[in-house]
């Protein structure tokens, strides 16, 4: 079943077309394809194929294609002249359902900029610049608005949502990270307790995959990490000596401050983004040109991978176990932590105009994650993709200052311009584990 | 017989000169002399050897001395044939050399021979043997005595005529006629000719065949003039002289070598950050020591500060008056920030970073002052805040006479400096914070003060007036410097960190690097920019340095400075930054850098300021 599309006088192609999702596989044959065919013409190809296939009804699904691990955006043999992929051998071209373009969903006003955000499942949890954290379920509804900082906050985390009780931390300008307790049924919330011990703006907090520590970035290049639970009295002797300068305020008897388990120093400038990447791993990006992967056990640094330029934020995907970072060179780099030789940076997304604030991985598929940049655009990336995004979202009118994609369908974006900009989208998992 | 022209004229004038000796030696035996006149009554033969000489000199020099020939040829002749067998006879002459002879006077001889024995002086005769040969000897009249050799000499006839023609004033040759109209007849014996013929052209005595013409207007023009004049040029082209090494010189090369901008990253390239909120000209920024917050103020009369990484405005104050200058305190243990307003300086706590620095910079403003009451009248008074003022941060006012203009800090925080421009002699006061006392250091200023500057590192204190800067030493009080701008009107002054170099700029668009090690004179000037330039910084941890200016750019350069004190600094601009629009032909104010990052703040006259990174 040789379908020949071939109409021009490019030089055919022979290629193999197949796929890792189930519903859209085709039996295996060569065909030959025209080498200016691009990725719409190929998706029409398959299509009609699918169409010839198919017992039932069928309706039309676009594919995107890669090539030797890249996705087709130019024609085809434009692709193989980069690629250096002779087109006298058979290309094998997989194929797959092209990633549901994202709709806006909603939009949620602030009174100020919008500087940290994550969702949960049913909530969305902001920060915002007039002190407040903003509490809105996932349908746009406001539920709550916190006044418990006295300066701007900078990033909030969802520690552990539970019914009815749900609790999530917060920092801020002010030196500290707060732990709340929140009731959904009563719609109550409770300061637990105050980190203190910054000594600048707390800039990036991330919560342990256990939720049962959390650790935190600052300004004043630190980073420390903090227990959720209820604090033994002997940790906090132990820390008495280091941790008493932060202690000086006490809440009318109830001792609601809390001081480090751990304090990290090694970063020559403000830490700004922080992720754990494994139970004992915590990874930092900073100012001061470095990404560094602590161990929390022996509480020391483990390594460094060096940029060029400061970096912004930071992004770890358990699923293909990379790092993103986002820096003020407006690139985005992947990075495989555990290589130890060769070039680190495995990739360079760029696309951005402006500083690249943020980036977020997708929480279920290992190729797909969002940027959010000074140039008030939102991207969606595959990195099969390094020099287009898939999607540009507009909306934001000023600098985007914060991304999330916690929950699959939702990718969340917050910035100067005091919204938040909710985008709407299909999940797209893997059919197939990764190898 | 190739001679330069300048060669050959000495070698003939040497000739003449020896021409008179040798007749004075001739004369001396008289045998000869009629043997001498003889062969002077020219045969042919001997002649014609004269005239070859003779017509050479002709043909160098263009036959002046044609008409005199006649007599001069048979002294040539006579030359010819004394330097040839003389030589015997030297031995009698004078062997000391060319000096005077009174030197020999007290000694009995004159002058060594060959064999280093001394040679006696004749006899000196006295008186009565004088007057007994006037008597005896019929020559004793015509005796003369040598001067150089001590010997008597008997001139003759021929010296006689000779003495008798110049002593009447003619010419010294009585046979000489110059009236005499001549003709010059030479011909070449057969046998001459082809004896002339037979030699190779280089041993040949002279290049040509004498000619029989009847005048000398007769004589065509030499048939080889062009060939020999081409020769003797090529001759004296090709001649060995000294060696001049010339060398080669490509002016590519003359460019110094400057590395390529892209391998000097990192510097700033794009504008990142435009912090908006102010409505008039923001006159200055400062960036805090840490690099987190930025504050500026300006023609709307507030300061604003800013969180540097995301353009948010922090804090506002109002102030009654035009900000002129900000300044934060470079001492990390406090939070302060220095604000100049008409001829106020205000001490503000911001209120922004570490919260315990913040407290203990208040705690220490609180702690009361000394009684500094009893001072004898001070110009400049300190204050302490009211309670509105303490709410909006304000912590002291410092009252000037007149309005202050430029706010510096020391590098450690404790002193600062102002300028008042319009205060003559008190321009310049240095206030120390923590005794909130003021004095002024110098008690005479030449000059219009524009701006002064601490040494980073040494006691060193810089006053910028219009074309000079001056450079004090604190500790010693005296001038240890004078730099020699070369412009018309500083506007600002900047040093590296280091504190060996500053650089400085003027309104006349020019920007000047001084070493203060090499000279009193600037190192290198630029002129980039298109319009009066206003601030000038350097970096404190990166190799860079900017300028800002009316045009509406800031120019980033490298500005390397070597630890080897032989090794010059290296300046090469490595970027125009452009985003600022001139307003009412005003551009970029103020330019800072952060201090960690290579990133570059300025504020201009459109009402923003940008970060460029």
């Amino acid at each position: 079943m040789a379908a020949s599309t071939n109409m021009s006088s490019f030089p055919e192609c022979q290629v193999k077309f197949y796929t890792k999702q189930v519903k859209y596989s085709l039996p295996d044959s060569i065909f030959s394809v025209p080498g200016n065919a691009t990725s719409s013409e190929l998706s029409d190809l398959i299509n009609a194929l699918l169409k010839d296939w198919s017992e039932e009804e069928w309706k039309t699904v676009e594919f995107d294609f890669i090539v030797g691990g890249q996705l087709l955006r130019l024609s085809l043999q434009e692709l193989l002249d980069k690629k250096e992929i002779s087109n006298e051998t058979v290309i094998e071209i997989e194929y797959f359902e092209r990633y549901p373009t994202p709709t806006p969903q909603d939009s949620l006003v602030h009174d100020d900029w919008v500087s940290g955000v994550q969702a949960c499942k049913d909530w969305i949890l902001t920060g915002c610049y007039d002190n407040t954290i903003q509490l809105w379920t996932i349908e746009g509804k406001h539920l709550l608005t916190i006044p418990g900082h006295i300066a701007p906050v900078r990033a909030v985390a969802w520690i552990e949502v539970g019914d009815p009780i749900s609790t999530f931390v917060s920092t801020s300008h002010d030196e500290t990270a707060v732990i709340w307790q929140w009731n959904q049924q009563t719609n109550a919330i409770e300061c637990v307790n105050v980190c203190r011990g910054h000594a600048r703006s707390v800039d990036c907090v991330g919560v342990d995959p256990s939720q049962g520590r959390f650790a935190t970035g600052s300004y004043d290049h630190m980073l420390k990490v903090w227990c959720v639970g209820d604090q033994e009295d002997g940790a906090l002797e132990a820390n008495e000596g280091e941790g008493s300068r932060k202690r000086l305020k006490n809440d009318a008897g109830k001792n609601k401050n809390r001081t480090p388990i751990m304090t990290l120093a090694g970063h020559n400038e403000a830490i700004t983004g922080l992720e754990w990447t494994s139970l004992e791993e915590v990874c930092t990006a900073s100012m001061d040109n470095t990404i560094r992967l602590w161990d929390i056990e022996l509480g020391g640094m483990k390594s460094q991978l060096t940029g060029s330029k400061a970096f912004l934020d930071i992004s770890f995907s358990r699923l293909n176990r990379s790092l993103l970072s986002a820096s003020t060179d407006r690139h985005i780099r992947l990075w495989d932590p555990r290589s130890k030789e060769g070039t680190v940076v495995k990739c360079v997304f760029s696309s951005h105009v402006g500083w690249v604030t943020a980036v977020d991985w997708s929480p279920v598929n290992q190729y797909h994650f969002i940027s959010g940049s000074h140039d008030t655009l939102l991207k969606l990336w595959d990195i099969r993709s390094p020099k287009a995004p898939l999607y540009d979202m507009t909306g934001h009118e000023d600098k985007i200052m914060c991304v999330d994609w916690s929950v699959p369908s939702l990718m969340i974006s917050g910035g100067a311009d005091s919204h938040i900009k909710i985008f709407k989208s299909e999940v797209v998992t893997e059919d197939e584990p990764m190898e | 017989m190739e001679k330069t022209p300048e060669a050959a004229s000495d070698s003939e004038s040497s000739v003449y000169s020896d021409l008179e000796e040798e007749e004075d030696a001739n004369t001396s035996d008289d045998a000869s002399s009629s043997n001498e006149q003889e062969s002077a009554d020219s045969n042919n033969d001997k002649d014609s050897e004269n005239e070859n000489l003779k017509d050479h000199h002709e043909d160098q020099r263009n036959g002046e001395y044609f008409l005199k020939k006649n007599s001069e040829e048979k002294k040539v002749e006579q030359v010819e044939e004394y330097a040839v067998d003389s030589s015997d006879e030297e031995d009698l002459r004078n062997t000391v050399g060319n000096i005077p002879l009174r030197w020999y006077d007290e000694y009995p001889h004159i002058g060594y021979d060959l064999e280093g024995k001394k040679i006696l002086k004749p006899m000196n005769s006295d008186e009565l043997d004088q007057f007994l040969k006037k008597m005896d000897d019929p020559n004793y009249w015509r005796t003369v005595r040598d001067n150089t050799t001590g010997q008597d000499v008997i001139l003759t006839d021929n010296d006689l005529e000779l003495i008798q023609q110049i002593q009447k004033g003619r010419y010294p040759d009585s046979s000489y006629d110059p009236y005499e109209v001549r003709e010059v007849i030479y011909n070449f014996a057969t046998e001459q000719e082809e004896k002339w013929r037979s030699k190779e052209p280089e041993e040949r005595k002279t290049n040509f065949i004498p000619q029989k013409f009847s005048c000398l207007r007769m004589v065509p023009m030499y048939a080889d003039l062009i060939k020999e004049r081409f020769e003797r040029c090529l001759d004296l082209y090709l001649c060995p002289r000294e060696r001049k090494m010339r060398v080669k010189i490509n002016p590519e090369e003359l460019i110094p070598k400057l590395p390529k901008p892209k391998d000097l990253q990192p510097f700033p390239t794009v504008e990142s950050i435009v912090y908006l909120g102010h409505t008039d000209i923001v006159r200055s920024i400062t960036v805090e020591p840490v690099g987190q917050f930025l504050a500026s103020g300006g023609d709307d009369m507030t300061v604003k500060f800013w969180e540097v990484l995301t353009g948010r405005c922090m804090k506002t104050i109002h102030f009654n008056g035009k900000v002129k200058n900000v300044a934060w305190c470079p001492n990390t243990s406090v939070c302060l920030i220095a604000v100049a307003v008409e001829e106020k300086v205000y001490i503000i706590n911001p209120g922004l970073g570490d919260k315990l620095v913040i407290s203990n910079t208040d705690s220490l403003l609180q702690t009361p002052l000394e009684d500094v009451g009893a001072q004898k009248q001070q110009i400049i008074s300190w204050s302490t805040a009211d309670n509105e003022q303490w709410t909006q941060g304000i912590r002291c006012t410092v009252v000037h006479p007149r309005d202050v203009h430029q706010i510096t800090w020391h590098s450690k925080g404790d002193y600062f400096a102002t300028v008042m421009m319009e205060a003559g002699n008190q321009s310049v006061i240095i206030h120390q914070l923590s005794k909130r006392h003021s004095q002024l250091p110098f008690q005479r200023l030449k000059g219009n003060v524009q701006k002064v500057l601490f040494h980073p590192l040494r006691p060193y204190f810089f006053v910028a007036t219009q074309q000079y800067v001056r450079v004090y030493n604190l500790l010693k009080q005296e001038i240890s410097k004078k730099l020699l701008t070369n412009c018309k009107w500083v506007s600002s002054l900047a040093i590296h960190p280091k504190g060996d170099n500053i650089i400085i700029g003027s309104y006349d668009k020019r920007l000047s690097w001084f070493d203060l090690d090499l000279s009193t004179k600037p190192y290198k000037t630029m002129r980039h920019h298109k319009k009066a330039l206003r601030q000038v910084a350097f970096h404190r941890r990166y190799p860079l340095f900017a300028s800002a200016s009316d045009d509406g750019t800031v120019i980033v350069s490298h500005g390397m400075v070597y630890n080897d004190l032989l090794q010059n600094p290296l300046i090469v601009p490595v970027k125009i930054l452009r985003g600022h629009k001139v307003t009412q032909d005003l551009g970029v104010f103020d330019c800072c850098f952060h201090p960690y990052q290579p990133w570059i703040f300025s504020s201009g006259a459109d009402a923003t300021v940008r970060l460029f990174t």
